[in-house]
């Protein structure tokens, strides 16, 4: 088992590699302020936190493709044990994103809540992020292992399929969040796109020990 | 918190030198040691627009209410696509060699008095600067207060002497692809166009800004000269002119021509007309920590500017 392997395969370390990003904004608003963050700094804050959700969806994402892929890679074997716990990080980032938008939009009001939510409701922009959190919400719910028993292992899986939506409405989300379509929707989701055609196009492959008919009418395996 | 009136002379306690500046200062010494005359010194003592400092405040446009925001960050929180789209970058980008002096100003189009002029000889022939100070309203539903120096336009348009047939005023910003990165990715079409009814260019409010804070304007807001509209978007505020052009047709502006669904040609200041992607009914405070507050029709200037408007379905003319 090489270094690397042992490494993710501990708890402790996806736990570092996960927590390590929210802490990031603590760098340029206090540790070493930079003036561009400190001018808005909720601002700076609320599309980080975006930023991370988007992250650490299409990472999480991206564990089975490598799994399929590379069927005998410890690496994308170690990483495959941690889809629970980065899946519910990814959900537990949309909704710090989310928190921080409603009660800075409302001028850290509560009372104000309610009427961002209506006006999100009625911008897709903003819809198609509260859509994307929505079905992570629901994903989050239902990874408690009281819920999987209950759902039942086909259930389940469908259920979870819908991370694929959150993933494509997450992407929307944010190529509309600046006036330019940014970059960063492409470095995020542009390899887990590539990853899941290769993985599909793997999976429609006839396997190597398929069943051969001879011309003689003998099934044999090759 | 009293604003108080700085004297003519002050500067801001919040005002560093920028390092641009301070390279500058050593040539001044190099200069000096060779003995170069006062005048010709004076002339490159600072990068570009040197002329009008310093600034006369006008009273008129300086509500003790409005708290100016501080310069660090009016300096380093800018939309200047031509230097990336990031806040940041314009700081850094536009500081790299780009250079603005000198700088020749177009007034052409229909003119009995077409002008072609240094920047600095502008400023002259408009009596010097004066300061104002302006709310800045971004689209992006963001604010800021910005203590400009300058001079107000319709002098320069008067200058100009426009023809009766001219109807717009359309405003052309430079075009450098080797200094300017984002001109050269063609993140938006340049050279950046923007456009007012002449009207709204002859208003009082409208100003021509060659500084901040009592100082030559920093590159990465639009140095050497650049518009200031302050009942309108940011975008509107075209930086770094080339060119002022009196023409009868409504000039077709960047953003409006990049994404006329957001983006239209007036651009008023509007919290009940909606950005297709966000409220306009709020905005961030700039360097104002958690500060957020409503937005006014038309940026607080509804007394100087609303009669512009009237009869004008300000949400179809957007």
């Amino acid at each position: 088992m090489s270094t690397l392997e042992k490494l993710l395969r501990s708890k402790l370390v996806i736990w570092t590699l996960l927590v390590l990003p929210g802490l990031w904004p603590l760098w340029p608003i206090f540790l070493r302020p930079d003036a561009s963050v400190t001018a808005d700094p909720f601002k700076y804050v609320l599309h980080h936190l975006g930023f991370v959700a988007c992250l650490v969806l299409a990472t999480v994402l991206a564990f089975s493709p490598l799994r399929v892929l590379w069927p005998k890679w410890g690496v994308a074997q170690a990483l495959n044990r941690h889809r629970r716990l980065v899946g519910v990080a990814a959900f537990v980032y949309a909704a710090l994103h989310l928190g921080t938008h409603l009660i800075y939009e409302g001028g850290f009001e509560f009372a104000a809540i309610p009427a961002t939510l209506k006006t999100a409701v009625g911008k897709p922009f903003q819809l198609t992020g509260l859509i994307a959190f929505t079905i992570l919400l629901v994903l989050a719910l239902t990874s408690l292992n009281s819920a999987i028993k209950w759902l039942g292992g086909k259930r389940w899986k469908n259920i979870h399929r819908l991370a694929y939506v959150a993933a494509g409405l997450a992407a929307y989300h944010q190529a509309a969040a600046r006036k330019l379509f940014p970059m960063q929707v492409v470095w995020i989701f542009g390899p887990l796109v590539i990853l899941e055609i290769a993985r599909v196009w793997k999976q429609r492959q006839p396997k190597s020990g398929a069943a051969v008919v001879t011309p003689s009418g003998a099934a044999r395996s090759g | 918190m009293l604003i108080r009136t700085p004297k003519d002379w002050e500067l801001p306690a919040s005002a560093v030198t920028p390092e641009s500046l301070y390279h500058l200062s050593k040539r001044r010494d190099f200069l000096k040691a060779l003995g170069v005359a006062g005048a010709a010194l004076a002339a490159r003592e600072v990068l570009a627009a040197t002329a009008g400092f310093p600034s006369k405040v006008n009273a008129a446009y300086r509500d003790p209410a409005l708290k100016p925001t501080a310069y660090e960050h009016i300096t380093s929180y800018n939309n200047f696509y031509e230097f990336g789209t990031d806040k940041a970058e314009p700081k850094t980008l536009a500081n790299r060699g780009w250079k603005t002096d000198p700088w020749t100003v177009e007034v052409t189009g229909m003119v009995n008095n077409p002008l072609k002029l240094d920047v600095n000889e502008v400023v002259e022939k408009m009596g010097g600067a004066e300061q104002r100070v302006y709310r800045l309203r971004c689209v992006e539903a963001w604010s800021m207060v910005v203590p400009w120096d300058g001079f107000q336009l319709s002098k320069l348009i008067a200058l100009a002497d426009p023809k009766s047939e001219a109807k717009f005023v359309k405003f052309t910003t430079f075009l450098d692809k080797k200094s300017a990165p984002g001109q050269a990715d063609g993140n938006l079409n340049y050279p950046y166009i923007e456009g007012l009814r002449l009207d709204e260019a002859m208003n009082e409010l409208s100003f021509i800004a060659t500084g901040i804070y009592g100082k030559p304007i920093p590159h990465q807001n639009g140095a050497p000269l650049r518009l200031v509209v302050p009942w309108k978007y940011g975008f509107k505020s075209i930086k770094s002119i080339v060119k002022i052009e009196l023409t009868d047709k409504q000039p077709k502006n960047t953003w409006q021509v990049l994404q006329a669904s957001e983006y239209g040609f007036y651009a008023n200041v509007n919290p009940t007309v909606d950005h297709p992607r966000w409220t306009q009914a709020s905005e961030r405070v700039i360097g104002g920590g958690l500060g957020r507050q409503k937005t006014l029709m038309f940026n607080g200037y509804e007394p100087q500017v609303a009669s512009l408007y009237q009869g004008m379905d300000l949400k179809k003319n957007y």
